[in-house]
């Protein structure tokens, strides 16, 4: 799966990835698979200790699932750089969407590259995440 | 607690990670990635990959998975974890990584900054064989105690 330069303009919308919804357990099965069990995402005692009304998701998991709209999008090898920061705290019970929108289409090198603006927003419209990916497309 | 801005260009830790299958399998299910080229090699071949490659944000299990004393390595520079924000994550990807792949990894602090509200930024680069696949950025801030 790849892009089709010809066919991409400024300003296109990336298809949307929406209604992925957080939950308890999604975090203690992030945690395990991640390998970062740092108690404020999956104990809420922990997380009351921490000065946190709850757990809250690790920013890792909301990157990975914004991750997964790009690699829809583009294919995972032909993604060249991702990068986000972290806006916003997201809790079990939101329901989030993977945004993008293409920034930019241009030749450098040989290799036709594009660049998009990612977000991740919950139901309300606050931002999660917010970041910047390079692909590479036919 | 203050940061010791000694530590900027110091190696913090060098490691190597082995690439396993079932955890690109475990990393998509928490995310909820149903991508059949994650899981299923004739899946992935069809896609034009030699074996299930690594998802976007893999970068996590190889840095959790192959070296599990990270936090304590950036709390003895100084840095009070139980405060830290992760602020940035960036990727840069030079080709896919695949189960049985042995990563050489080197994780360095790249910049450091001090004051009321500190910063550090992690590099880690991983390299199969010599040849560099993977280079990724972390930047944590601790912001001031509260009063």
């Amino acid at each position: 799966m790849s892009i089709r330069f010809d066919s991409i303009k400024e300003g296109d919308l990336l298809p949307p990835l929406a209604g992925q919804e957080i939950t308890q357990l999604q975090l203690i099965k992030y945690a395990g698979a991640s390998g970062d069990f740092n108690p404020i995402h999956t104990i809420p005692a922990n997380a009351r200790e921490a000065g946190l009304d709850g757990t809250i998701a690790h920013g890792m998991l909301v990157m990975g699932i914004l991750g997964r709209m790009i690699s829809d999008w583009a294919g995972v090898k032909n993604v060249v750089k991702y990068g986000v920061s972290f806006k916003a705290l997201t809790r079990p019970g939101d329901i989030l969407c993977a945004k993008g929108t293409v920034k930019r289409a241009y030749i450098q090198d040989g290799k036709k590259l594009i660049d998009c603006a990612v977000c991740v927003e919950d139901a309300k419209g606050e931002v999660k995440v917010e970041g910047k990916v390079t692909v590479t497309a036919e | 607690m203050a940061i010791d801005l000694s530590c900027k260009g110091r190696e913090i830790a060098r490691y190597t990670f082995e690439v396993d299958r079932s955890k690109i399998r475990e990393l998509c299910a928490a995310i909820g990635d149903p991508n059949p080229i994650f899981t299923n090699p004739e899946a992935a071949q069809k896609e034009g990959y030699a074996d299930t490659p690594a998802p976007l944000t893999f970068s996590t299990v190889i840095t959790f998975g192959g070296c599990p004393g990270i936090w304590d390595l950036i709390s003895a520079m100084g840095i009070d974890i139980k405060r830290l924000l992760h602020a940035k994550e960036e990727y840069e990807y030079l080709a896919p990584i695949y189960p049985g792949d042995k990563l050489d990894c080197l994780i360095t602090v790249e910049a450091l900054r001090g004051g009321a509200m500190e910063m550090a930024a992690f590099k880690t680069t991983c390299a199969r064989g010599g040849e560099t696949v993977l280079v990724s950025r972390m930047t944590i801030i601790v912001p001031p105690a509260a009063k």
